[in-house]
């Protein structure tokens, strides 16, 4: 819903616009969805001229068919598939993460969410040398166990030296509140889209440490305030993931509807839609005292596999010494 | 700006406004300006300029912002985290079993949650921190202070005294064995008194009081910059007492949980939180879990579970972003918190001192 | 509505309008009750919750229709709006290729060629969009479905910023709706729109709605939340379901109300590698 007004479309004068909203059309909308025949006459305006500019400014603000064989060339070229960082984590995802998507991790306190977004993170950074967005909300990231995996990769690979390059890469945001993150994906569209490439080489991966942290706070009770900001960032991340072909990684928390109900994601029904890809994550066996590092992942959403296959991983078994310098 | 109007944090009814009005993006409301907006929606000038206030600090004012926010950046690269949390230091136990699995100590940036049945020791680990914290950093300390809420009056301050008194006895005995400058100079100002007066102590005795104090904690912080340590012991007892909206809850403890992560990222403290236990009744068998619902387990970066084991305490280290899960046995002394065979005292001293930033009782283990 | 584009419709064009009536036959049979098939004009809504199949069945009937028919589809134009960023293209294509006999690229180019797609990031470009597209169908009379997925992607959004006023919240909403149903009705289409399940059911909502048999009989938790106007317009709606025990092979249930005729069908399906199989 755009205001009307002088300079929006060639033809569209101030004269016109006073006239038209004397007649109480004000923004486009009022102009498109009104009988021209009915305005030229209670404005005295041309009608020639009011069908032309009706033209101009259906042609300006609405959203343009593609036909399906082009896209689908374009879309050959630009879609790309990152990998995890695990053989049977990047197998469940048919192969990685996909761009253009968002794909989510969901899971109880402790199911080592965080530990497979670092492993991302780590494996996008090191192995295909692009840079990585980490928003992270809960204090969750932490860059020595980031660095311990780079380690591990880059033996495994046998590349020397290129943590620090690859830590480089990894860019990580803070963020405390929604409206932070909002505004740390709006700085993102902008470097995108103007293609500044100073500091943010080319990205092929956001990872969101975690959704719900942030909107948890906003829901409940009986105003729909927290739900539309929700869906504000649903709608924003989803187009980033397609406009910029970026692959989007989110974590969620796990909620049952009774004690012993199976787990289903947190932030409601509205939510459960914004995802392509869902994967849960569970710890093998939960017995205090008595903890593992191997978990299953189970593929709850997916655009490409059957629902419900399940992998093992293991998210790290190594532990972090503080002595362990550069 | 293509950012959409529904995506600035303005009360609602404004919001309702602008967008009935015609605006859909940020940029539109910055071209328009202040008089063309107060017009154009009828609403006063200075309503209108407190508008594009909001939307232009939300748009252009990360930076403005994180100075505010008493200069903890917000964006930086892992490389730089990396150093800065390799410069951090910990809060010690001394228990080393635990420091251990900790990977140092309690961490400071991060939140920490002790989880355990009464009487465990939860509390004890509270005081026994808020006292550890202020050990002078040449005595591989971090020289802070502590803010410590309670909520449910458990903080004994005879028991203070005693655990300060034995870290400013061991901290004698380490500047005896090794006569150097700066350990007697530090200890000249290192006393029980000085402890105690740097333990910031609130009393909160509903949440409607807890959720104001842990708000309003950003302002004391920056008065007190020292503050390295932020102890809220019992933060599910307000929460488990005459609470029947349980969306209300979920959301104010989640809010909480927000406001308790800014504090430790932006002020650089260690948070450091007690939970109880609860049971879970389950298909087959009923299990202990700590309170406050599953949604509340994602707010701490690092769970610790106390329990027992016949007549032995435990500690199981839960989820940790970068440490191994496992469980240690600890033990409560006059003294304070300590392992359950307690090294030799000299020993003891001379970790600390050879590595004064780095783990105290590294060398004793090797 | 003084339209300049609709008046310039030439005769050929009224003629073969009006011949892609019999277009949609077999477009699915199995989801239609009795008649067998949409007639234009029909408004046919899908709802379920997330995961119960409706996208799938989207890729579906796009691909019966721009498959040609030397390969057993439609061969017919299909307009696709995305509100949610949620068609994935190469799905379609995998679809595509698990059908046709002969799976070149370029038969599935040509296929895909027959297919339109638009995305619209709010319901003020849902709706401006809508009017532009008026002019598509004018000039491609062999576009003959129409589909929009979904149609309740903004209504949070909407709600929001309507503040305290329903009529607000839903004014666009309308537009679309009228504007839709006018589209439907002059261009003769068959409008597939999904509808996302955001609500719990109510203690009372449900009974008002349906007449008393087909709520006995279809047993779902629907809650009408969009507005009026798109109420009225709708002729069928399909539930989707998912049968939560994975032993049965077909684990999706669609059941289909014809509103007027107050038909129900109850149909199970199961969603492979090739798509959607009843």
């Amino acid at each position: 819903m755009v205001v009307l007004r002088a300079g929006l479309c060639p033809g569209l004068t101030e004269e016109m616009i006073q006239l038209l909203r004397a007649n109480s059309i004000q923004t486009v909308v009022d102009f498109v969805s009104s009988d021209l025949e009915d305005i030229a006459q209670k404005c005295s305006l041309s009608y020639k001229a009011l069908v032309a500019v009706r033209r101009v400014l259906l042609a300006q603000f609405s959203a343009f068919p593609a036909n399906g064989a082009d896209l689908y060339e374009e879309l050959k070229s630009s879609t790309a598939i990152l990998p995890t960082g695990s053989t049977s984590l990047d197998q469940l995802l048919d192969s990685g993460l996909y761009t253009g998507e968002v794909t989510e991790l969901m899971g109880a306190p402790g199911s080592g969410k965080t530990q497979v977004c670092l492993r991302i993170a780590a494996s996008v950074s090191l192995g295909l040398k692009q840079h990585v967005l980490f928003l992270d909300s809960t204090g969750g990231f932490t860059a020595s166990r980031l660095y311990q995996m780079l380690q591990a990769h880059a033996e495994e690979e046998e590349e020397q030296a290129s943590s620090p390059g690859a830590l480089q890469r990894i860019q990580v945001v803070r963020v405390f509140d929604i409206y932070e993150m909002l505004s740390a994906l709006q700085e993102l569209r902008e470097h995108l889209s103007q293609q500044v490439v100073s500091s943010m080489g080319p990205l092929k991966i956001v990872v969101i440490d975690s959704v719900s942290a942030v909107i948890y706070p906003l829901l409940g009770g009986k105003q729909s305030e927290g739900l539309a900001i929700m869906m504000q960032l649903a709608r924003e991340l989803k187009t980033l993931a397609r406009e910029f072909s970026l692959a989007v990684v989110v974590t969620n928390q796990v909620t049952r509807d009774s004690s012993t109900g199976p787990p289903k994601p947190a932030l409601g029904r509205s939510w459960s839609f914004v995802p392509s890809t869902r994967v849960l994550l569970e710890s093998k066996e939960v017995t205090l005292g008595k903890a593992t590092t191997q978990r299953i992942a189970s593929l709850a959403k997916s655009p490409r596999q059957p629902v419900g296959i399940q992998a093992e991983l293991d998210i790290g078994s190594a532990v972090v010494t503080p002595t362990e310098r550069l | 700006m293509q950012r959409d109007v529904g995506s600035v944090p303005l009360a609602p009814a404004l919001r309702a406004r602008l967008v009935s009005g015609g605006f859909q993006t940020v940029q539109e409301l910055l071209e328009t300006g202040p008089c063309g907006l107060s017009k154009e929606i009828g609403i006063s000038k200075e309503e209108a300029l407190e508008v594009l206030q909001v939307v232009r600090q939300e748009c252009h004012g990360d930076a403005e912002r994180t100075a505010a926010r008493s200069g903890a950046s917000r964006k930086c690269t892992a490389l730089e985290l990396l150093e800065e949390e390799q410069a951090q230091g910990f809060i010690i136990t001394f228990c080393s079993a635990l420091d251990n699995i900790l990977g140092g100590g309690v961490q400071l940036t991060k939140i920490t949650e002790v989880c355990g049945a009464p009487g465990v020791g939860k509390t004890q680990l509270c005081m026994q921190l808020a006292v550890d914290v202020q050990i002078p950093e040449c005595f591989g300390g971090v020289a802070g202070e502590a803010v410590f809420i309670d909520t449910e009056g458990s903080f004994i301050v005879d028991r203070v005294v005693d655990i300060a008194a034995a870290c400013v006895q061991h901290c004698h005995l380490i500047a005896e064995a090794h006569q150097e400058e700066d350990h007697l100079k530090a200890l000249e100002t290192f006393s029980v008194e000085s402890i105690l007066s740097h333990i910031y102590y609130f009393r909160c005795r509903d949440y409607i009081e807890l959720l104001a104090q842990v708000y309003l904690l950003p302002d004391f912080l920056l008065e007190h910059s020292k503050v390295r340590l932020v102890v809220v012991d019992g933060i599910a007892f307000p929460f488990r007492h005459d609470f029947e909206d349980l969306s209300l809850r979920t959301r104010l403890l989640n809010g909480l949980a927000q406001q308790l992560i800014i504090i430790a990222n932006d002020h650089k403290s260690a948070v450091v939180l007690t939970n109880q236990m609860t049971t879970r009744i389950g298909q087959s068998q009923s299990t202990l879990v700590p309170a406050l619902g599953e949604s509340w387990g994602h707010a701490a970066t690092v769970r610790l579970i106390f329990h027992w084991n016949n007549s032995q305490r435990l500690a199981t280290l839960y989820k940790s972003p970068s440490q191994k899960e496992s469980t240690v046995p600890y033990h409560i002394t006059s003294h304070g918190f300590r392992d359950v065979q307690p090294p030799a005292v000299t020993q003891h001293a001379e970790g600390a001192e050879m590595n004064p930033r780095k783990r105290p009782r590294r060398e004793e283990e090797k | 509505m003084g339209d300049p584009f609709r008046r310039a419709e030439s005769g050929t064009q009224l003629l073969a309008r009006l011949e892609g009536r019999s277009a949609l036959k077999n477009l699915e049979p199995y989801l239609f009750a009795e008649e067998g098939s949409p007639v234009h004009g029909d408004v046919i809504e899908f709802h379920g919750p997330e995961g119960t199949g409706k996208t799938e069945m989207l890729y579906h009937l796009v691909a019966r229709c721009i498959i040609p028919k030397s390969g057993g589809g439609l061969e017919v134009k299909v307009m696709f709006i995305d509100t949610d960023y949620h068609f994935d293209m190469l799905r379609l294509v995998t679809i595509l290729e698990n059908r046709l006999a002969q799976r070149t690229e370029e038969i599935i180019k040509e296929c895909l060629g027959r297919l339109f797609l638009v995305n619209c990031s709010s319901s003020t470009q849902l709706l401006l969009t809508l009017y532009s597209l008026e002019n598509v169908f004018c000039t491609h009379p062999s576009l003959c479905l129409l589909i929009l997925d979904s149609i309740s992607a903004f209504y949070w959004i909407d709600r929001s910023n309507g503040g305290e006023s329903l009529t607000l919240q839903e004014m666009n909403l309308k537009k679309c709706a009228n504007f839709l149903g006018k589209l439907v009705s002059e261009h003769h289409l068959a409008l597939f729109a999904t509808t996302q399940m955001l609500m719990q059911k109510s203690a009372n909502s449900a009974e008002s709605f349906f007449p008393l048999k087909l709520t006995h009989e279809t047993d779902t938790d629907y809650r009408p939340y969009l507005c009026k106007s798109w109420q009225q317009m709708v002729t069928h709606r399909i539930f989707f379901s998912k049968q939560c025990n994975s032993g049965n092979s077909k684990g999706f249930t669609v059941t289909s109300c014809h509103l007027k005729r107050n038909h129900v069908v109850k149909r199970s399906f199961s969603i492979a590698e090739c798509g959607v199989q009843f």
